[in-house]
């Protein structure tokens, strides 16, 4: 990143094998426009994601998280998305608690049909980044920008 | 109750009903107890119970081999039974002997009202709803709730929920009247902006110096092998750096979220006296809050996190 170019949120997303990402992978065949903020990790199932993977993309500069999986009820493994659930609502809470900004922790379901709502959960996830500023959580002070990286 | 505890848990030996004892002795200090963990019949003359017994026991559960007695209060003895949700200690290895507890003293409270050292206090002693502090033969009577840890001015159960031998008769808890008290610290947090908050919690973590302690003493953190010592990959460095300490203690918390009873023990042997509590605390209302779930209180109850409703809460998904 040049110092002339506007700060850009950088969004870590994982998307659970099945629903999300197929819905990722359809915005894209049916060219839907969305920001290119987004950086995908596929993975299993929604279940999949442990909250270690959420605090330590916070802990390497990463402004926000978004967790996708299928609607409820829809899960390929019967009750991944349940599981996955329970445990973002604790983290989210709790990272709320010790003063995280809410949006920094994001969670959606979006099926393999919904390209479309792929493309929306992305613009309006970037666009809460936005407004909140870059993650300088983890920076000491002395560190200017919010891009350090675990040594 | 003390006379009791040593009858019981002398006859349980002699018999072979267990193969050790574990309670609590007194301290090589003055107002302090230390745990003891014995096979020897006459050993257990030195069992005590007092208002200083604060270990949470059920943490030497999950290494003592054998069939083991085991002293437990009411938070303890839910730490206990989350064990056994946990499938990591069977109800048939265990015989409970149990206190109906009427909370324990914060020994730095009572140092603080009586502006004294522990070693210039000569007495402590519980009576009734007060406490009365014998300094150079002057006796000072205090109320009970001045002294007591912030958990147990909270504490919703304190006669064990599961039991085999009760030691006492059941108490009561404090009440709803100390609620408030015993979530003080909680509530000056939460009315600060989130960028103090997390301040606050960076300047608090800066001090951490990585001794496990908190860790060690909790019993529901009882991974084999605990995530901060992996290397493959590993998810941080053992470094004390406030940021890697903040988030290992973000980390454990999650772990023990649904496990933790608030025995108030991580707090307690934290040697640089982070207010742990008030993380673990604040779990233990989230998982209230959202799920109703108290941990600890049902022995065939799935494990909170290894379970679901269909109707969970989901108004923060998209």
């Amino acid at each position: 990143m040049t110092q002339e170019s506007p700060w850009e949120p950088e969004l870590l997303g994982f998307l659970c094998r099945w629903c999300s990402y197929a819905g990722a992978d359809l915005a894209g065949t049916s060219r839907r426009k969305y920001p290119a903020n987004v950086r995908v990790i596929r993975v299993p199932c929604s279940g999949r994601v442990d909250p270690l993977f959420i605090l330590k993309a916070l802990r390497l500069g990463f402004d926000g998280v978004l967790v996708s999986g299928c609607h409820p009820g829809d899960c390929h493994y019967q009750t991944g998305n349940y599981y996955a659930r329970r445990r973002l609502a604790i983290t989210k809470k709790f990272l709320e608690y010790m003063g995280v900004e809410s949006q920094r922790v994001q969670a959606g379901w979006v099926s393999a049909s919904e390209g479309q709502k792929f493309a929306e959960v992305v613009t309006e996830v970037t666009k809460e980044l936005k407004e909140i500023g870059p993650n300088r959580l983890f920076t000491d002070e002395s560190q200017a920008n919010g891009t350090e990286t675990a040594p | 109750m003390e006379q009791k505890l040593r009858r019981e848990a002398k006859a349980l030996l002699k018999q072979g009903k267990v193969d050790c004892i574990i309670g609590f002795e007194a301290g090589s200090l003055k107002f302090t107890t230390t745990p003891l963990i014995t096979g020897a019949q006459e050993a257990t003359s030195r069992l005590v119970i007092n208002p200083f017994s604060a270990n949470n026991l059920s943490v030497f559960l999950t290494e003592v081999k054998g069939r083991v007695g085991v002293v437990v209060k009411g938070c303890d003895s839910r730490s206990l039974v989350s064990l056994m949700q946990d499938k990591k200690v069977a109800r048939d290895d265990v015989v409970i002997l149990g206190i109906p507890c009427s909370g324990i003293i914060d020994l730095s409270k009572v140092e603080e009202l009586v502006g004294k050292d522990r070693d210039e206090i000569d007495d402590i002693a519980r009576d009734g709803d007060r406490v009365v502090v014998t300094v150079n033969g002057n006796d000072r009577k205090f109320p009970i709730h001045e002294v007591l840890y912030d958990h147990c001015l909270g504490c919703e159960f304190p006669t064990p929920q599961e039991y085999d031998i009760l030691l006492g008769e059941p108490t009561l808890p404090p009440g709803d009247k100390y609620q408030s008290a015993s979530l003080a610290k909680i509530k000056q947090l939460k009315d600060m902006p989130a960028q103090r908050r997390w301040e606050f919690w960076r300047n608090e973590f800066e001090r951490c110096l990585r001794c496990y302690a908190c860790r060690n003493i909790c019993p529901a953190c009882f991974c084999e092998r605990c995530f901060v010592e992996e290397s493959e990959p590993q998810w941080l460095l053992p470094v004390p750096r406030w940021q890697e300490n903040l988030m290992f203690q973000v980390i454990r918390n999650i772990h023990v979220a649904g496990r933790c009873t608030d025995c108030g023990e991580c707090e307690r042997a934290c040697p640089v006296n982070i207010p742990l509590r008030s993380l673990t605390r604040e779990m233990y209302g989230i998982v209230a809050e959202l799920f109703h779930y108290k941990p600890g209180m049902d022995k065939d109850a799935p494990p909170l996190l290894a379970a679901y409703e269909a109707t969970d809460t989901e108004d923060f998904v998209r």
